[in-house]
């Protein structure tokens, strides 16, 4: 069955003629519709659009023209990714009918390599959340508890692959939000460098911060993904122009010889003991390769989580400043005047959670209190990129759990802000910090649920990151195996 | 700190309604109580790092988005213009 095959076994497939990019494609759509019902990752598809596009690709090939890697590869798209002609609604009723008129620079590069995008997936509106469930139009559940969430904000990027219902996904990561579903769900997920990966076309959450990666169910072929969208894009002044390796291609198992530190707060109260016992185990599996484990201290650690919260809400209430029913998106049906029209369209278009970041970013950056909140956090930010350059000054590499929990039930932090917030504490430092980190799948826990460990490294090192986690892959057997339930 | 819902929604130019405004109190003053728990900093100089520094394309014009195609999504619209409401 093709939809339960790595990209890299189908890119191998079409290059030896064993299969077509048309039957991929329709293998996949028919997962889709056996199995989307439970999970609820997709908001949108685009069917008509895949098949034409892989019967092009496919009439290429047979034509005897060499093809790139993911030619004829389908994924799913995080719905905050633009798509011209096609729905982008980042999950919110503010763009429900929201076309965009261009396309991501990644959706342009993915199109140029031959990928083919199944559809839109789901997140947290606007990307803000921990769980998939502040979206407006559906809560994604996760493919191995259906009563469970499936991480946020890219879950149905994390649920998409995990159900086989696409071999890759792309998702966007601000403070986790890539490297949450895929511990959550037990695939593998990369947020790149702060700056590899273009942000043209990626709607703004925090613009100091956001990242778009890739997602699959294995080390290779989230590297093939990046490869293919990484890279300095004239249209993204943050993005950075350097020579980039072929992840793909330049992937072997590399963990012997590897320093590996382990620093200490990521292991403290409020870590469930299955995850710490699970992510230890697989640091004592790298070490019996030949890696070498070192604790380390990363003192402010305990702060990461408010000086994110501090930071990226002062930079969503700016970025969300947009929305405001004048050029595009939702616009309330009655107002008096300008600014009741104002009110009434971000009242009415925005959830709960989105206005309770907007209203935080504005105090925290309003008059008078500007001093006690952003700009300490700002300071604290400076120091945590100094205190992450001193432990890499020794380490290759870190391994911590890349999420304190596993997958909690639907509904149950629903209630409490803060307490939804903590599932965050142990992937915010990075972005903080603009590094590189890899979340793989080291474990289950009493119910069988994922666990994941975080690999976090310099920056620009995404190489010996996928290195090491193939190293690790490779003891364990690999984790594409769809769940049983569905 | 304490933090002024009402105020902070205004400025935000968000509107909470008035049998959600307890809640929201609730939520915002938990939040806030969270994230101003920060050391005191150790230095009081915010550095921009040489490796943080953007590097800028060249001041050309190109060809850009037609203002049709820019306009499709408007939810209102007349001339070629965005129509809103008038403030004068």
């Amino acid at each position: 069955m093709l939809y339960t095959k790595t990209a890299a076994e189908l890119s191998s497939m079409l290059r030896q003629g064993q299969c077509s990019s048309a039957e991929i494609v329709r293998e996949q759509y028919a997962r889709i519709a056996r199995v989307d019902g439970k999970v609820r990752a997709f908001l949108s598809l685009t069917e008509e659009q895949a098949l034409k596009t892989a019967a092009e690709l496919d009439g290429r090939r047979a034509g005897g023209e060499a093809l790139a890697p993911l030619a004829g590869i389908p994924l799913g798209v995080k719905d905050n990714i633009c798509t011209k002609d096609v729905a982008t609604t980042c999950a919110s009723r503010m763009l429900e009918s929201f076309v965009p008129p261009y396309s991501a620079t990644v959706m342009e590069k993915l199109e140029a390599a031959g990928a083919i995008p199944l559809g839109k997936l789901n997140l947290d509106e606007f990307a803000m959340g921990s769980s998939c469930e502040n979206s407006y139009f559906q809560k994604t559940a996760n493919p191995h508890d259906v009563t469970r969430v499936p991480g946020g904000s890219s879950g149905g990027s994390g649920a998409a692959v995990a159900a086989g219902m696409a071999p890759l996904s792309l998702g966007s990561d601000t403070g986790g939000s890539i490297r949450l579903p895929a511990a959550f769900c037990g695939v593998v997920g990369l947020k790149p460098t702060y700056g590899t990966v273009s942000r043209y076309g990626l709607v703004a959450f925090a613009s100091s911060l956001d990242q778009i990666g890739p997602l699959g169910r294995s080390v290779a072929d989230v590297a093939m993904l990046y490869a293919a969208i990484c890279g300095g894009d004239d249209m993204d002044a943050t993005s950075i122009n350097r020579e980039y390796p072929d992840f793909g291609r330049a992937l072997k198992p590399d963990a012997k010889g590897k320093t590996i530190g382990i620093p200490k707060e990521y292991f403290g109260k409020g870590v469930d003991a299955d995850v710490a016992d699970a992510v230890m185990a697989a640091a004592r599996a790298l070490e019996g390769e030949g890696a070498r484990l070192a604790e380390v201290s990363l003192p402010s650690t305990p702060y990461a989580l408010n000086a994110y919260y501090i930071i990226s809400s002062a930079e969503a209430s700016s970025n969300l400043a947009r929305f405001d029913g004048v050029k595009y998106g939702f616009r309330a049906d009655e107002f008096e005047d300008l600014t009741d029209m104002y009110e009434q369209t971000r009242s009415q278009g925005f959830g709960q959670e989105v206005k309770r970041r907007i209203m935080l970013g504005t105090y925290v950056l309003s008059s008078g209190y500007y001093d006690a909140y952003y700009k300490r956090a700002k300071l604290l930010q400076q120091q945590m990129a100094e205190e992450f350059a001193g432990v890499f000054a020794t380490c290759d590499c870190l391994l911590t759990p890349t999420s304190p929990t596993t997958a909690f039930k639907l509904g149950e932090n629903l209630g409490s802000p803060t307490k939804m917030y903590a599932a965050d504490v142990c992937t915010v430092t990075v972005n903080i910090a603009g590094l590189p980190a890899l979340s793989v799948p080291c474990g289950r826990d009493g119910d069988g649920l994922p666990i994941g460990m975080q690999l976090i490294g310099p920056k620009f090192s995404e190489q010996t990151l996928l290195d090491v986690a193939h190293h690790y892959e490779q003891l364990t057997g690999g984790w594409n195996q769809l769940p049983e339930a569905l | 700190m304490k933090i002024d819902v009402a105020h902070v929604a205004k400025l935000s130019r968000l509107r909470i309604p008035p049998e959600q405004l307890n809640q929201f109190e609730q939520q915002m003053q938990e939040i806030v109580n969270m994230v101003e728990d920060l050391p005191q900093p150790t230095v009081d100089n915010l550095s921009l790092r040489e490796s943080d520094a953007m590097e800028l394309r060249p001041d050309e014009v190109k060809p850009s988005l037609h203002r049709k195609l820019l306009l499709a999504g408007a939810p209102k619209k007349q001339a070629g213009c965005v129509v809103v409401p008038k403030t004068l």
